[in-house]
């Protein structure tokens, strides 16, 4: 006969498959936030060849499905460049590569949205291209970003559910588990759900919050 | 001084400036009247280095502002305070004001804030110190805008059409104090169309026309020439100027 009832350890099951599912979003957001501003920043000097391959790069990651770039990583790498990777390092390029993607179109538009009048004035005044960058283009494209970043990070949360597919033990792997042995997909695909619910709420709260303190500091409301 | 020769400036196939030749010595204020269109703030923005040159060469002090690693150098020398007052939106009037001064001139932070305080109540705005461009209105931004370039210390003042999104009322407080710099002797390119102002602080006027300097006359002269012997294109101007 089989054991179908829920027991204490599963909510030490839940707990691991939660905190691999944050470590990994909260890397690869990490990552992604650096190497998408990166990219954003050589598009910026405009560098010759490294911002045309940056743009080719951001255009392809953000338009074919995630799900496809993690098996070309897991399976592809191993296959035509004989590296192997874990799976986890397999979901940490390729959702890193994926959130890359989109913070570069957010940030270049924040960058973009800046007004060019006072760009000029700070050229005039003597501001190097570095010191202009810092001083005036990254604290206002900041307060601008910090919305559609927010988003974009919530979205990237549920998407970290796919990296169980190739085997890491996520949240929602965790939740395969415990339905295939309870036989209860509805109690435990909504204690799963729930959990993926409040995290986005904590990341959509703490956004909202970060982005009052950047609005708030800038005043912009008249403009 | 700044010396500007032969200077041409296109924008694709319509000519701006066609062969500037134009001298400012320290301690003169000269003014360039001209109709809208004519090249008055293309002529500006080469002098500071924001439109590239296509013939001809400006130095301020010697200093080509062609020449990038010259081209710094001939910023420290000349402030530009701009129409639309192009502030720093996310800054304070203070921090608007001590931005160059720390960045480029490596002032510490503290003395150049102070600075700017000083600056700010010089102009009759220092109880709007703290307060973001938004929170401004348009004469006090202008304000902010002519501390900002004084703060740089410059030899000279780069001004064009500072007070023409301006009402008449705030016109009249940022000409009060155009006219107290140009009382202590600062060095300014004024591109105006206030011409009753220009008369009384101006050294010389330059008058362009198509992108062409067809007059550059000490002030009396050129008012005089309005009289009588002035070129008829001059005469239109003013006498067009004067009725609006
Ligand atoms: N960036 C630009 N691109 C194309 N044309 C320009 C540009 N800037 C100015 N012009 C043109 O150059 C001429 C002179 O402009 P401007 O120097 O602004 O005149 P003014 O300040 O005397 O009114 C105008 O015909 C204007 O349309
Ligand atoms: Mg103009």
């Amino acid at each position: 006969m089989r054991y179908t009832a829920f027991t204490s350890y599963d909510i030490v099951l839940l707990a691991q498959g939660l905190g691999v599912s944050l470590a990994l979003f909260l890397a690869t957001t990490i990552i992604g936030l650096f190497i998408g501003s990166l990219w954003a920043v050589i598009r910026f000097y405009r560098i010759p060849v490294l911002a045309q391959i940056v743009a080719v790069v951001a255009e392809v990651l953000k338009n074919s499905p995630v799900l496809v770039q993690l098996f070309l990583v897991f399976f592809g790498l191993p296959a035509f460049a004989k590296i192997n990777v874990t799976p986890v390092e397999a979901a940490v390029i390729t959702l890193s590569g994926n959130t890359a993607a989109f913070v570069y179109v957010i940030a270049v538009s924040a960058i973009e949205s800046i007004g060019r009048d006072q760009i000029e004035a700070a050229r005039v005044f003597g501001l190097s291209r570095w010191q202009i960058l810092r001083r005036i283009i990254a604290p206002q494209a900041m307060a601008f970003a910090i919305g559609p970043l927010t988003g974009l990070l919530v979205n990237q949360l549920q998407v970290t559910s796919l990296i169980s597919v190739i085997g890491v033990v996520d949240l929602t792997k965790i939740g395969n588990i415990l339905n295939l042995r309870t036989l209860k997909p509805f109690i435990v695909w909504a204690v799963v759900g729930g959990l993926y619910y409040v995290m986005a709420k904590l990341v959509a709260f703490g956004g909202a919050r970060l982005e009052k303190r950047l609005r708030a500091h800038t005043a912009w409301k008249g403009l | 001084m700044i010396s500007v020769r032969g200077v041409r400036k296109a924008f694709g196939s319509a000519t701006v400036l066609d062969g500037i030749d134009l001298d400012v010595h320290s301690g003169e204020v000269v003014s360039i009247l001209g109709s809208s269109g004519s090249g008055k703030s293309t002529l500006i923005r080469c002098m500071n280095g924001l439109e590239k040159l296509d013939g001809g060469r400006i130095t301020i002090d010697d200093f080509d502002v062609s020449r990038p690693k010259e081209l710094s150098e001939a910023r420290k020398r000349s402030a530009t305070v701009f129409q639309l007052f192009n502030l720093y939106p996310h800054m304070t009037a203070v921090q608007n004001i001590a931005l160059a001064p720390v960045e480029v001139l490596k002032i510490p932070r503290k003395q150049a804030e102070a600075d700017a305080r000083t600056l700010l109540d010089s102009v009759g705005l220092s109880a709007r110190a703290d307060a973001f461009p938004a929170q401004l209105s348009g004469g006090q931004r202008q304000r902010v805008g002519i501390c900002r370039a004084l703060a740089m210390k410059p030899r000279y003042l780069l001004l064009d059409e500072i007070t023409s999104a301006l009402d008449p009322e705030m016109t009249s407080d940022v000409l009060a104090i155009l006219a107290k710099l140009a009382h202590d002797g600062t060095t300014m390119v004024f591109v105006t169309h206030e011409i009753e102002f220009a008369r009384t602080i101006s050294s010389r006027i330059v008058f362009l026309d198509k992108g062409q300097l067809v007059v550059d006359l000490p002030t009396a002269e050129f008012f005089a020439a309005d009289g009588g012997m002035a070129k008829p294109r001059i005469a239109q101007f003013l006498s067009k100027m004067r009725k609006d």
